[in-house]
């Protein structure tokens, strides 16, 4: 025998369980029919929602045919992969160093330059745009690699958290490492990153997505096809062929722009949603 | 016994040199890259604005706040903070709204809440680059959406192409996008809540709608305050959805500063004026979110 309340409490739990998955199917259309229309025939794309056939044709224009439409799509996905890796193994790795530095050493200025850092977190990244460009330009690495690669090397936001993290690492461990003779460099390495798993996972995911789906300093300093990264010739492909010419290969193009960062988001999933609930107390 | 304590201040001495060195040393890379692209950037970028500067000739000429009057006289700039206010009028009780909704749904349940959560947090992790494509044939006049309520009500939505609609269109995305990122904040915020609070309530005959508004309400504040001042950061910032869907039009109508801004600094390469719009918009900004949080933050003790 059921009871009555435990009947009324299972039929609420039914109602919310019902709203909350008709809203995920709802919110997942937009991927789902992405990932649709990359695989059908073009005629399909804007008619039906399941498509009658697959095709491979749309990623065998983008990857093959890429000369054709003069668009390197395949060295695009390594150009951004090469720039987001880049920047956010500079991002770690700086991040870490200055981290442990403010977080676990003792020295004149420490307390000055955490309170520069905690203060560049807040700062409009806008004002920093066109100047930083300027800079880019002066130095000759317009339509560069390192051009694109130079505007995101230290990120304020990961040197807190390794600040933050650091400092909850026990005292005895350092000292033990420093008796036996151990550089700090060498801490760092051995003793604090291993403990830091978690922060680390955090840092890097965080940073390599922000930093694989960058858009505006790629677009303004690349000019080459050979040199842009996938968002941004996805962009300019966009921009030439804005309606339904093309459509399918566009969406190929979202398609492998989004799957490895979705991907890393299933696998990891638990680090993005310590970061956001660390971010919404930050703030 | 001098002599002792002697040698152990300067054993100390040293010792504290020596951190401090080794301070100065690990720092070295973040301060001298910092100084480099960051303080120095934005020493000079205030300098710019203060020039006429067309980037490519080596001409520049001090016009003093020319840029600035310029940039305030033009009817783009003030039409660039209409377009931002539309967006955040509609963005923000959207979306608070929606993954308020959201937050308090997932807190009622025990089963595949992690299910859920990554279900709708996917869409944050999506680049803008690559669901702006995607919304631009998704949401266009014949698009696969547009089929559907044609098929319902025998109307199509002009989203993108009635200057009316446009920028709440790109709201709309922009909600689709955020809706998990802000409600994970609102559940932390719900987590912390006692539940004795709402028994307490409940047993003084407190229904869930004053419930509600007495309890949920004021003591998610700082979640709130967090919500208002990071949408009305973004609502300034918005750049790649315009850019990709409807190119500021139609007739200006998704035109946003960080459009306006891009135009006049890197397609009609106008540093200076570019810069001061840049100012000026970082300013508005700064005042806004100054002034939303002033409205919304309460002290809260729970």
């Amino acid at each position: 025998m059921t009871n009555p309340r435990q009947l009324t409490k299972n039929i609420g739990q039914g109602i919310i369980h019902l709203v909350l998955m008709a809203g995920v199917l709802f919110w997942l259309i937009p991927f789902v029919w992405m990932f649709l229309a990359s695989l059908k025939p073009t005629e399909e794309i804007f008619t039906r929602f399941w498509p009658t056939r697959l095709t491979l044709e749309h990623y065998q224009l983008v990857f093959r045919g890429g000369t054709a439409l003069r668009r390197p799509f395949l060295r695009s996905v390594f150009n951004n992969l090469f720039v987001a890796a880049v920047e956010t193994a500079a991002m770690l790795i700086i991040g870490a160093i200055t981290g442990y530095a403010l977080g676990r050493l003792e020295f004149k200025g420490r307390k000055l330059l955490y309170n520069a850092i905690l203060y560049q977190m807040v700062f409009p990244g806008v004002l920093f745009l066109i100047p930083t460009f300027l800079i880019v330009i002066r130095m000759r690495l317009i339509n560069t690699y390192a051009g694109m690669i130079v505007r995101f090397l230290t990120d304020a936001t990961a040197v807190f958290l390794f600040v933050q993290f650091f400092r909850t690492i026990p005292r005895d461990l350092i000292d033990a490492a420093r008796v036996d003779g151990a550089s700090e460099l060498t801490i760092l390495g051995r003793v604090m990153i291993p403990l830091s798993g978690s922060v680390t996972a955090f840092v890097a995911l965080f940073n390599f997505q922000a930093r694989w789906n960058e858009f505006l300093w790629n677009l303004i300093v690349a000019k080459d096809y050979d040199l842009m990264t996938l968002p941004v010739l996805l962009a300019s492909f966009t921009h030439e062929y804005g309606g339904g010419q093309y459509a399918g290969a566009r969406m190929a193009g979202a398609t492998i722009l989004t799957l490895p960062i979705l991907i890393l988001f299933l696998l990891f999933r638990s680090f993005f949603e310590e970061g956001i609930v660390t971010s919404g107390l930050k703030g | 016994m001098a002599a002792i304590a002697g040698t152990a201040s300067q054993a100390r001495l040293t010792q504290e040199r020596r951190s401090n060195w080794t301070g100065y040393l690990l720092t070295s890379p973040y301060v001298i890259y910092n100084v480099i692209f960051w303080i120095y950037p934005f020493i000079w970028g205030s300098i710019i604005a203060f020039q006429r500067w067309n980037i490519i000739s080596p001409e520049r000429e001090f016009v003093g706040l020319d840029n600035f009057i310029g940039v305030l006289k033009n009817p783009q700039f003030w039409n660039a903070l209409l377009v931002t206010f539309r967006f955040w009028i509609f963005f923000l009780p959207a979306v608070i709204i929606a993954s308020l909704g959201l937050a308090m749904l997932l807190r009622r349940v025990d089963r595949f809440r992690a299910f859920y959560i990554a279900g709708y947090l996917a869409s944050y992790t999506m680049a803008g680059v690559a669901y702006s494509v995607v919304f631009r044939l998704l949401l266009s006049g014949n698009g696969l959406i547009n089929t559907w309520i044609w098929q319902l009500f025998h109307v199509r939505v002009p989203w993108f192409t009635n200057p009316r609609i446009a920028i709440i269109s790109i709201a709309l995305v922009v909600v689709w996008k955020f809706i998990g990122y802000y409600g994970l904040i609102f559940l932390a915020g719900l987590q912390a809540i006692p539940r004795e609070l709402y028994e307490a309530a409940a047993i003084d005959g407190a229904r869930a709608w004053a419930r509600f508004w007495r309890i949920t309400i004021p003591l998610l504040n700082p979640s709130f305050t967090v919500i208002f001042v990071f949408a009305t950061i973004l609502s300034f910032g918005i750049f790649t959805e315009p850019f990709l869907i409807t190119g500021g039009g139609p007739l200006g109508s998704t035109q946003t500063f960080m459009l306006l801004i891009y135009q006049k600094t890197f397609e009609n390469l106008e540093a200076g004026y570019g810069s001061a719009m840049a100012i000026l918009m970082a300013a508005f900004s700064f005042v806004a979110t100054a002034i939303v949080r002033k409205a919304i933050e309460r002290e809260v003790a729970l």
